[in-house]
């Protein structure tokens, strides 16, 4: 089954355009990298995906529902590490996955077992804003599998992970459908056998195991 | 119930945040004084005047405490990219909202029990129960209307320009109410009973009106 | 001539008959004197910019349910142009006030309200300059314009309850002079056909503004002309 099926995907801020027309299709368990420059619309279409951004034009329907219209109802099935860590700094990072507990409707006693599989247990009592940004990244890949989705979106989510960024992401990764955004072509191709190229927000198309791109 | 869950894991947060980091509150009150100061200065109080310009004082020193307690309440959020966050989450938008703003409005009665203090001090106004009621009551629609127009503001350029501008003109019926409850608890001419009547049916008007309008705000 | 410009002379040619059924027509009111002859505009500039505001509000809510596009550009017109009105409102009440009352302004519910509402709405169009155009901006606006006119009622009816002087709406008074009468309601007639043809040159400069910025109107999500996308495209 076809989990994402986008169709078009445009979208402007003002007059500049950030994506293009953009047609993709993932079917149920692909992991898919999304490559491309900085400003090449990476961020702006898994934005999209996640629904966390209305595109001025084009069409997306993730499991089979219409992406903008029943919103609310892939919010259980979607999992989203945006750009930004987007933790509360003032708490510890047990606190913060509580609190995403509690708006997911999910156990706290789940937030353990999170930081376990992100391997923050020790830090788990330590402020938000004292960890390192690669353990801040930890917790944010965290805090968007509370809930266990079936599709994660993950923008530059080895940005900052360092040396156990494969371990982790190819542990979170397994089992779901996943888009991944990254600059880091040897790890996409470990993690996915299928990649996506933008440039300028257009799709210079896709590949299986794509090898260098120039 | 779940939506009320979420709103008291919101205001816990918040004031998790704000007991850890002890930013907001500490600064208030330091202005509060200072509105007090320069209220003293510009209008030369003695003991004579003071019952009739000292509630002058209180609801100028509320009203604009208010706006930056609101003000902050989402810009931290939007500082720390954590709203989408939450907005990614099954958790309904107005359960978010209400839950900021019975944080926001938690933080101004700590302000209020400042003010009102302070204001009997320092001008010999007297310190009722009366007053702190129309004072609170006040606080609640002051709250939900504040936390709307900072949500409203916070995804915009210049928000500290415009979260007053917005916010200002829908607070007068609260400040009319409020400013006569207090004027004839302090013995002024005046219905108090009247003035406490508006003020529970304006309370009561937009706190389901902005409930209302949180799922526009919010979503997206 | 295109059919705006015809719209505006015309416009503006009834608001000069208005001018002379004012100056001319209108007999000089025994108490007040010629001061009186700013009723007529005063209050049909109150009742366009109440009707500019209304128009703000039904686009806000129609734009809350269905993101419809021209729903927000009316309220946006509708917003800016009942500004306009509001400021001759206010601007021709304190020119009335300061021979009749001897002071330009006094704190009572319809100017408190009035003033209220000019705030609002221009606060509403600073949100619009200042939010990235599309469609949060529009959303925001939206909710603006909402409570904007929700609160004059409110605040009129707490001034009200708290003091008020100024002058009942005597229209319907059947003391009022048949001259008077005709001359308010000729002005008032004139006074919204010109509210309407700026609404309407607005909203059609609100559309050119969308059509530069090039923000798309949403596309329809029903089932759309390519059922499911096939592979993508490769170069």
């Amino acid at each position: 089954m076809s989990v994402i099926v986008a169709d078009g995907l445009t979208h402007r801020f003002g007059s500049e355009v950030a994506l293009e027309g953009l047609d993709l299709v993932l079917d149920s368990g692909e992991h898919m990298a999304v490559l491309g420059e900085n400003g090449a619309g990476k961020t702006t279409l898994l934005r999209v995906l996640a629904t966390a951004l209305r595109p001025t034009a084009g069409r997306l329907r993730i499991a089979g529902l219409d992406a903008f219209q029943e919103r609310r109802r892939l919010r259980h099935y979607l999992g989203y590490v945006a750009h930004a860590p987007g933790l509360y700094p003032a708490l510890s990072a047990a606190e913060n996955l509580e609190f995403f507990c509690d708006l997911q409707g999910v156990s706290r006693s789940r937030a353990a077992d999170v930081l376990e599989t992100v391997g923050l247990k020790a830090v788990a009592h330590r402020r938000a804003d004292q960890l390192s940004r690669g353990t801040q990244q930890r917790l944010a890949i965290g805090r968007a599998i509370l809930h266990e989705p079936r599709l994660l979106i993950l923008d530059e989510p080895d940005a900052s992970l360092g040396a156990g960024a494969f371990d982790l992401l190819s542990g979170v990764m397994h089992g779901t459908t996943v888009v991944l955004a990254t600059h880091d072509q040897a790890l996409a191709n470990r993690l996915c056998p299928r990649t996506i190229v933008l440039r300028h927000g257009r799709s210079l198309g896709t590949a299986t195991h794509l090898r260098v791109v120039q | 119930m779940n939506q009320l869950r979420v709103a008291l894991a919101v205001a816990r947060k918040d004031l998790r945040s704000e007991w850890r980091t002890r930013e907001l509150v500490p600064a208030l009150a330091q202005f509060i004084i200072l509105a007090l100061l320069i209220g003293n200065f510009g209008f030369q109080i003695d003991s004579r005047n003071a019952s009739t310009i000292a509630p002058g004082i209180l609801w100028l020193a509320l009203v604009f405490a208010g706006l930056v307690a609101f003000g902050r309440t989402f810009a931290a959020e939007r500082e720390q990219a954590s709203l989408e966050a939450m907005l990614m989450t099954p958790a309904s938008p107005v359960a978010i909202f209400a839950g900021k703003a019975l944080a926001a409005a938690a933080l101004l009665v700590v302000c209020e029990m400042v003010l009102l203090p302070a204001l009997s001090l320092f001008f010999g106004m007297p310190l009722s129960g009366d007053v702190v009621a129309a004072v609170l009551l006040a606080t609640v629609g002051m709250a939900a209307l504040g936390c709307l127009f900072a949500a409203v503001v916070a995804r915009v350029r210049a928000r500290e320009l415009l979260l007053p501008l917005l916010t200002l003109p829908l607070w007068i019926p609260f400040i009319i109410a409020g400013g006569l409850a207090v004027q004839s608890a302090m013995g002024l001419p005046g219905s108090y009973q009247q003035a406490i009547g508006l003020l529970i049916d304006f309370d009561i008007l937009f706190v389901v009106l902005t409930s209302l309008a949180a799922r526009f705000v919010l979503d997206e | 001539m295109n059919r705006f410009e015809r719209a505006a002379a015309v416009a503006v040619l009834l608001m000069l008959l208005a001018a002379g059924a004012i100056f001319v027509y209108a007999p000089t009111d025994a108490l007040q004197g010629p001061v009186q002859r700013i009723f007529y505009l005063h209050v049909s500039s109150a009742i366009a910019a109440y009707g500019c505001f209304a128009v703000v509000l039904v686009g806000g809510i129609i734009y809350l349910r269905n993101d419809s596009a021209v729903a927000d550009r009316f309220a946006r017109a509708g917003a800016l142009v009942g500004v306009v009105f509001t400021t001759v409102t206010l601007v021709m009440g304190m020119l009335w006030a300061k021979p009749i009352w001897n002071t330009f302004w006094t704190w009572d519910a319809r100017l408190t309200s009035t003033l209220v509402l000019w705030i609002v709405y221009a606060g509403y169009l600073l949100v619009r300059r200042m939010a990235e155009p599309g469609r949060q901006a529009a959303r925001l606006a939206a909710v603006v314009g909402i409570f904007g006119f929700i609160d004059v009622p409110v605040v009129h009816f707490s001034v009200t309850w708290w003091r008020t002087q100024h002058p009942g709406p005597i229209i319907v008074n059947d003391a009022l002079p048949v001259q008077m009468l005709g001359t308010f309601l000729f002005t008032l007639a004139c006074t919204l056909v010109l509210a309407g043809v700026m609404i309407a040159i607005r909203y059609r400069i609100e559309t050119l503004i969308d059509e530069k910025q090039s923000i798309a109107e949403p596309v329809p999500v029903a089932a759309g002309h390519r059922a499911e996308a096939g592979p993508e495209a490769v170069p």
